[in-house]
């Protein structure tokens, strides 16, 4: 019994102390991101960004599409890529073996016939089957390939890429018209040093959408769906901005993120073994880069944007959770490695240990720290009056934290025009305290046993690549 | 322990209040400055742009909002036009005083302050505003420095043409700023650019090659193509495009030797710049190019071959072993007619 | 022409800026002038209106003013009307590309609203 009452109590106090770390890196994350993005806007009102789309110094990038059973929106998608306001661009679709009409959709809008299209050999992927040119639009192709999954088909595209940079896409992500010319900007900017950019990924849920374009921007009815425009926005502008200030941006969503080709296929292109390419690649290049000595920058801007539909009832949201969570392990646990390795600096020392405490242990801390507390208090080491007011503490923390990132959006950006909206996204930010963040913790813990079955060989492993977007909107949003 | 964990509570519930009232009034107030300004601006473009014509208006007596709103109007017209039209604004600003104030925000303490007098000064067109901006280009602060340096395009100062280049070269300024602010100074600027080929360090003279290859016109290639065998693959490259954006034909010799050279990436921009000049003797080149190169120089030459000569490019693609570059540029030649 | 025999003029640019100042600078000409604020709106005007001469800037939104080019040709109705690119970027190949389309000048920005004013009557002349 004195064993258990020792570990309740120890386990409090390691409750308590994260609980107090945990905030206290949000607090100074809210700080940098504040800077960050302040700072950012200031410096767009004299950089310029809108002389770039003339300037024949900018450079043409090639937008990788990849399509799995997408027969519902790619005509769509593809006619506003090729609207995108950029000087030089192609917009590569890679059909990854879809069994839906996918490809005769886009056969009979574009236009399209068979070419003989010359690609590189430097990522091994499926069997492309054939490659298809447009008599409408010089810059579409297709390349219509054996199904692989959606870092197979994004390699499939980088081998058949053309230009020095390409932005890959999730199918279903809608891009502003200026979005990859704002994305570009750094590069442009820095061309020898930055080698990735990513952009913010917004909620499509609830916009008025024509064309494959957002056209007004809404919040979705369900409050489950709102809750997330809220949390996107934390995550975004203040999780991403903050890692990108401190030079160790970790993730760039597989929806929207700009890489220059050679770097990426001389560090392997993507891995087609993890549910997390996209969070695995940056990482990787991050490591490779760092190995090599190189000096280079990837950044997150926070107002190039990619609009995309997230789910809406439980069960689809924690699904995507969960594979986010087992993406993010996954690719953090390949390369374990660089942990507390000086010579990765800040990538090393701060970004990688802090994913594996704050994202990792930190959710497993949390979610037996409440029963654990609780127990404490109803044997009487804690007093209930002690407990209460901690939880009053700790939701209201967690408010002033949410509407930081919403006061952070409506200073800099305020895409929410409609003052009835703004109203509501406050609610769900002092809401979002009182359950969704606890789920999340919840989702993130299940996560982690899926990888713990996975690795022991038990668990479904479904063929990769059978809906790499099982319900639309699945983007990495976090 | 409690009353502790209450007087935080308190604190933080405060500062989440402030925090939700702070959004909503500034909400309600930027909402109004927005369409105030946007109605101000409405019926002052009518002036504006009797201004910009030059023609002879009597200005009402105004507030300092009004002011401001038509400065404002007239700077991004300055941004759009050319000519007498630019004249026209460059006067109004100068006589009303804008300029003098401008440019003693420049010396401000603030930074945003010094860019954002280095930006107005490139909407208000008199180039009086010059030396004050060639000495913000030098600025500590990075936005100071692009604004000026965006200002001295706009203004089309030749004076900032080298200090232009070196910045971007050192990479004190955003290369794609730099880069556009003399590009906006326009092909005034070439005399001062191949000025910097002799003796300047490498990258120098290679961004100013790109740069001329923009703005230039023919007669200045036959310094390009000297350095065309220039020691230095990137000078070699730059020089390849150039010449190719000049559609210099007398240049056809030189770069049909080039693809020759040793480092792919001058191969490809010698392809290009043959297939932008259109020479047909190059064909032969081209088409060995693009059946034996590299992955990047035998598309390139595989395209150039197709605006040379679609006649030699079906002729070589027929044979066997012409490779993947030949087939993709025959196929595209039906494709895109 | 338009009722009162004055040529009608299209202009199309996304920047209201612009659409004011060359409307300013024609109808002092003693043009009528319609408005478009991108190239789909240009073309659905043209074929409408009819004008004598279109302005139209290169970059715009949605449909460029290289593609909206290239489809007033491709419609009888305006198949012949003159088209003046208002361009930015003046590199040969976009230069070539805007002839290519089938306009028949272009005016390089930032421009002169007297020589666009000229180029305007020129064209119209020739025809």
């Amino acid at each position: 019994m004195r064993i258990f009452e020792g570990a309740l109590v120890l386990f409090s106090l390691i409750s308590f102390g994260y609980f107090v770390a945990l905030n206290a890196v949000y607090l100074t994350f809210t700080a940098i991101a504040w800077r960050g993005v302040t700072y950012y806007r200031r410096a767009r009102e004299f950089s310029g960004a809108e002389e770039a789309f003339a300037s024949p110094l900018t450079p043409p990038v090639s937008i990788l599409l990849p399509a799995f059973n997408e027969e519902a929106g790619i005509v769509e998608s593809v006619r506003s890529l090729l609207a995108l306001r950029y000087p030089e661009l192609e917009v590569i679709v890679v059909n990854d073996g879809s069994t839906d009409a996918t490809l005769r959709r886009l056969t009979e809008a574009f236009d399209l016939v068979p070419v003989r299209k010359a690609s590189r050999a430097g990522l091994p992927t499926a069997l492309v089957q054939g490659s298809y040119a447009s008599r409408k639009h010089h810059d579409l192709w297709v390349i219509d390939k054996e199904n692989g999954g959606k870092a197979d088909a994004l390699n499939a595209g980088i081998n058949a890429a053309r230009y020095p940079y390409f932005c890959a896409l999730d199918a279903d992500a809608m891009l502003e018209p200026d979005a990859l010319l704002r994305v570009a900007k750094p590069i442009l900017d820095d061309p020898d040093l930055v080698v990735a950019t990513g952009g913010i990924v917004r909620i499509a849920n609830g916009c008025r959408i024509e064309h494959g374009q957002v056209v007004d921007v809404g919040l979705p009815r369900s409050p489950l769906a709102t809750l997330q425009v809220v949390e996107y926005l934390r995550a975004f502008l203040v999780g991403r901005m903050g890692w990108s200030r401190a030079g160790a941006l970790l993730i760039i969503s597989g929806a929207f993120g700009l890489f220059q080709r050679s770097v990426v296929a001389a560090a392997g292109g993507y891995s087609t073994t993890t549910v997390g390419e996209d969070v695995e690649l940056v990482v990787r290049l991050h490591r490779y880069l760092r190995e090599r000595g190189e000096d280079y920058r990837i950044q997150f801007i926070p107002d190039p944007v990619a609009w995309t539909e997230v789910p809406e009832d439980i069960r689809s949201l924690s699904r995507q959770r969960r594979r986010w969570q087992r993406g993010l392990v996954e690719a953090l646990w390949r390369h374990k490695r660089v942990t507390l390795n000086p010579r990765f600096g800040v990538f090393g020392l701060v970004a990688v240990p802090s994913f594996f405490l704050l994202e990792i242990a930190g959710p497993t801390i949390e979610l037996v720290g409440y029963p654990a507390v609780i127990a404490g208090s109803a044997l009487g080491y804690l007093s209930l009056t002690f407990l209460l007011a901690f939880a009053v503490l700790a939701v209201l923390v967690g408010a002033v934290l949410s509407v930081s990132a919403l006061a952070l959006e409506e200073f800099n950006f305020r895409r929410y025009q409609r003052g009835r909206e703004a109203a509501r996204l406050v609610v769900m930010a002092l809401a979002e305290n009182l359950g969704y963040r606890q789920l999340l913790t919840a989702w993130r813990v299940l996560g982690l046993v899926d990888v713990a079955r996975r690795r022991r060989g038990w668990g479904e492993m479904r063929r990769r690549g059978l809906g790499y977007a099982p319900a639309r909107g699945e983007s990495r949003g976090r | 322990m409690i009353g502790g964990l209450a007087w935080v509570s308190g604190v933080l519930a405060l500062l989440s209040f402030l925090l939700v009232c702070a959004l909503a009034g500034r909400r309600v107030a930027l909402a109004h400055a927005e369409r105030r300004r946007l109605s101000t601006e409405e019926r002052l473009r009518p002036l504006a742009l009797a201004l910009v014509e030059g023609e002879s208006v009597e200005l009402p007596r105004f507030g300092a909002y009004e002011s401001r709103a038509l400065a404002r109007v007239l700077a991004r017209y300055a941004r759009q036009v050319s000519g007498t039209a630019l004249a026209h604004i460059g006067g109004f600003f100068e006589d009303r005083g804008h300029i003098a104030r401008e440019v003693a925000q420049l010396e401000s303490r603030r930074a945003w302050r010094r860019a954002s007098a280095a930006h107005a000064l490139g909407g208000m067109a008199s180039t009086s505003a010059t030396p004050a901006l060639l000495q913000a280009l030098g600025d500590s602060d990075r936005d100071v420095a692009a604004a000026a340096a965006r200002s001295l395009g706009h203004l089309g100062a030749l004076d900032a043409v080298e200090p232009l280049v070196y910045a971007l070269v050192d990479g004190r300024l955003p290369r794609a700023v730099s880069a556009q602010a003399l590009l906006s100074i326009g092909p005034d600027a070439v005399p001062r650019l191949r000025g910097l080929l002799a003796d300047a360090p490498v990258e120098v003279a290679a961004f100013a090659v790109d740069l001329i290859g923009l703005l230039g016109e023919a007669s200045d290639s036959p310094q390009l193509v000297e350095l065309l065998r220039d020691t230095s693959a990137e000078v070699r490259a730059h020089a390849a495009r150039a010449l190719g954006r000049l559609a210099a034909q007398d240049a056809s010799d030189e770069l049909r030797r080039a693809l020759e050279d040793r480092i792919p990436f001058v191969r490809v921009n010698a392809a290009h710049a043959l297939g932008a000049i259109r020479d047909a003797f190059a064909a032969p080149a081209l088409a060995r190019q693009a059946r034996g190169d590299e992955f990047d120089p035998a598309e390139a030459a595989a395209r150039a071959l197709a605006r040379v000569s679609p006649g030699v490019l079906v002729a070589v693609a027929a044979e066997p072993g012409s490779g993947p570059h030949l087939a993709q540029a025959v196929d595209l030649l039906h494709v895109q007619t | 022409m338009t009722g009162n025999g004055q040529p009608l003029i299209l202009i199309a640019d996304d920047d209201p800026d612009i659409l004011a100042l060359v409307a300013f600078r024609l109808e002092r000409a003693g043009y009528e002038v319609v408005q478009a604020r991108n190239g789909e709106e240009a073309i659905q005007v043209a074929l409408a209106r009819r004008p004598d001469l279109a302005v139209i800037d290169v970059m715009m939104p949605r449909v460029d003013g290289y593609e909206a080019t290239r489809q007033l040709r491709q419609h009888e109705e305006t198949s012949r009307m003159p088209i003046i690119l208002l361009t930015a970027r003046v590199q040969e190949e976009d230069i070539a590309r805007g002839f290519d389309a089938g306009a028949d000048d272009y005016v390089k920005k930032p421009f002169s609203p007297q020589e666009l004013g000229s180029r305007v009557q020129a064209v119209l002349g020739r025809r």
